[in-house]
């Protein structure tokens, strides 16, 4: 038997291929669990031995039977979702999870258990604000999903088993950083376009398996000679989901490496650890509600201030972008989001008043979630390196 | 001493220009033709012919710059740069004052914010047909008439009519019905006028509009199109001699300045392989 591949070509055979290692932990009797977005939690699968497995949509494979489903002003990322879901490309789930990422997010979650009808099904219905409530409201849904999973797999979950999940996903995290910091040198050791291979990658494999890979992944781009060359630009990549390689490839195309991103494709999961609490459940609630950065979650600073002074509350949302911006040298961000994607479309006008306000140059892309209406893009980007370069 | 020459190839959406100054920034030859399918692939032959006209061989020329919506496949460019940055260079060298650039081209329309002939920042409406030249293209074939002359026909209007519309295709339906309510002919095209010109000075308010105001590209022939735009932004609208040509123009002045910095750096300059072939699309 050949040698099974390592490193970035394991990464870009998963990306290819995503289902392969999860229809073999399948045939060895583990439990698949689908879910949506970053914010179904995913220590308390891994706790019970439940292999999580993100449900990403494709951008090269044409809307066809969810039409008839959602409305085509939908998120077409979700719309792509549920396609593929009646498509049965989804058929090998046991479960699904999902949560309040959006209300088009949400409502998907009903739609898809008319229709697609995976056995088993969860919904968390997160928060989206940052009050002391929602955190107890979060404190408490997530009480439900456990035992949810627990009647799943008829098992407890073990606050011992709990935090080693939180430990194994904690190193996960540390793992990706450290990647991203070998985004840091002029060039970067790996590419926009490799990096997305392999989150994506982790993201459909159980989490001890990711960390190997990431691993493998590390010490293979530190010795590689032939890694991304120097462009003009550094650039921060901002925005909804990218889980295609489409965009960055357009991007790297041309005068310009992706360097840092802010996407839930990217970092956006990985750059804050669950702090171990005395009661598990606690730091959980607090990382998957507060810790995230996503637009999905609102995020202000105190309530009583809020609304007297938008530059400190633009400050309060934004202000890790601009040290991304900083720690990586990037001299340019592109804010990008799916069309119709409401969440992320209303923090563009604050974060370009933020950006703007700091001198840092930036340019807005919306785009249909499908690979040919890249091309117009092309011009846009360009001209935007144009002026930075 | 030996004459330098430097071309500049803006193979647009609708048309393919080409145009050859010399050392001293002065035209030697310019050529227009339709992109259209077929002549879209035939970028060579406007280059062999503009070559033609101005008696040079195609290495006589220093520099070849390729710009427009086809720039990324041009076998005989030496390099491609955005039409964004090339009209911005292109106006600035008919009115150096220039502050805000509007191109309204074939497929797109553009606002460019400008100094010294550079681009600082753009918008850009690309996602339909509609408040481009392609729309005024529809509607002219849809009454018959010629697209050069939907200009001096509106300028006989008196009360030009309101379309609402901002689609292509719902607009067409308009106006047919206000043809067939009575309504002049030139009303209904200065209306056609003012609500594309409305659209591009919406687009362009993000820039803030400053004098000069520079409008270019095919649409900006339309003297019904320029009077609208002057309306609809407030302020005078200059227009370039033959706003066809600023795209091209502006590549051709960019690969100028490209050589000379790289000469003044002491590098050689890196031409492309120059190969007088038809030119593909990218998708
Ligand atoms: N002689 C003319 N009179 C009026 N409009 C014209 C004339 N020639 C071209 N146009 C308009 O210009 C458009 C093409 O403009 P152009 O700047 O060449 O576009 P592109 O760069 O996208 O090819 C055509 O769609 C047409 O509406
Ligand atoms: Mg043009």
């Amino acid at each position: 038997m050949a040698e099974p591949s390592k490193g970035l070509l394991r990464a870009q055979e998963i990306y290819q291929d995503r289902s392969q290692r999860a229809l073999e932990l399948r045939e060895q009797g583990k439990k698949i669990m689908g879910y949506l977005c970053i914010y179904p939690v995913l220590e308390m699968m891994t706790a019970l031995d439940i292999v999580p497995y993100r449900i990403f949509g494709d951008m090269r494979e044409p809307i066809t039977r969810a039409d008839a489903y959602m409305p085509s002003v939908n998120c077409p990322f979700l719309r792509s979702c549920l396609d593929l879901g009646l498509k049965e490309k989804y058929d090998f789930l046991d479960g699904i999870v999902t949560s309040h990422i959006c209300d088009v997010g949400s409502s998907l979650s009903g739609i898809w258990n008319y229709t697609v009808r995976t056995p088993f099904s969860h919904h968390i219905d997160t928060p989206h604000t940052l009050h002391e409530t929602s955190l107890k409201q979060e404190r408490g849904l997530l009480e439900d999903y456990r035992k949810a999973l627990e009647d799943f797999t008829g098992h407890k979950m073990t606050t011992e088993n709990l935090k080693k999940a939180i430990r194994v996903h904690n190193e996960q995290r540390a793992l990706v950083r450290e990647l991203y910091e070998l985004k840091k040198p002029d060039p970067p050791l790996i590419s926009g376009v490799e990096t997305i291979r392999v989150i994506k990658a982790i993201q459909s494999i159980p989490v001890d398996e990711g960390n190997e890979l990431l691993r493998d992944v590390i010490s293979e781009v530190k010795e590689r000679g032939d890694g991304p060359q120097t462009k003009s630009a550094r650039l921060l990549l901002w925005g909804s989901i990218l889980d295609d390689t489409a965009l960055p490839e357009m991007i790297e195309g041309l005068d310009a490496n992706v360097v840092m991103d802010d996407t839930c494709v990217g970092s956006r999961p990985y750059f804050n650890d669950v702090e171990v609490t005395g009661d598990v459940i606690d730091g959980l609630a607090r990382h998957y509600l507060m810790d995230i950065k996503c637009p999905r979650t609102f995020r202000t600073r105190d309530y009583n201030d809020v609304r007297k002074d938008y530059m400190k509350d633009l400050e309060v949302r934004f202000s890790y972008l601009s040290d991304y911006a900083r720690d990586w040298k990037t001299n340019g961000v592109i804010l990008e989001s799916v069309r119709y994607c409401d969440t992320h479309g209303y923090d563009v006008p604050g974060l370009r008043d933020y950006l703007d306000n700091l001198g840092i140059p930036s340019i807005y892309l919306e785009h249909d979630y499908t690979e040919g209406a890249l091309a117009p893009l092309r011009t846009r980007v360009q001209g935007f390196l144009e002026i930075i370069s | 001493m030996v004459l330098i020459y430097f071309a500049g190839i803006d193979l647009g959406s609708t048309m393919t220009k080409v145009v050859i100054v010399d050392e001293d920034d002065q035209t030697k030859a310019s050529v227009v033709y339709h992109t259209g399918a077929e002549h879209r692939r035939l970028a060579n032959r406007v280059m062999e012919e503009s070559l033609a006209k101005a008696n040079l061989s195609i290495d006589d020329i220093s520099f070849v710059m390729a710009t427009g919506y086809g720039r990324i496949n041009v076998p005989f460019a030496d390099r491609q740069i955005t039409e964004l940055s090339c009209h911005a260079r292109g106006v600035a060298s008919f009115f150096p004052h220039v502050r805000l650039a509007i191109d309204i081209g074939g497929q797109d329309a553009k606002g460019l914010k400008t100094r010294d002939g550079k681009l600082l920042d753009f918008v850009m409406s690309d996602k339909c047909a509609a408040g481009t030249g392609r729309f005024l293209e529809v509607i002219s074939a849809a009454l018959g008439l010629k697209i050069e002359d939907l200009g001096d026909i509106s300028l006989r209007s008196t009360q030009k009519v309101s379309v609402s519309s901002t689609c292509t295709v719902f607009a067409q339906q308009e106006v047919v019905n206000h043809l067939s309510e009575g309504v002049p002919l030139e009303d209904v095209i200065a209306g056609l006028h003012d609500a594309i010109a409305g659209r591009s000075a919406r687009m362009v308010n993000r820039l803030k509009v400053e004098p000069d105001v520079v409008f270019t590209g095919g649409v900006a022939k339309n003297v019904g199109v320029v009077k609208a735009l002057e309306e609809n932004l407030g302020c005078p609208v200059l227009v370039p001699e033959e706003p066809l040509l600023s795209g091209a123009i502006g590549a051709a002045l960019l690969g100028k300045e490209h050589v000379l910095k790289a000469l003044a750096r002491g590098e050689t300059i890196q031409t492309g392989k120059r190969r007088l072939e038809e030119a593909t699309f990218f998708k």
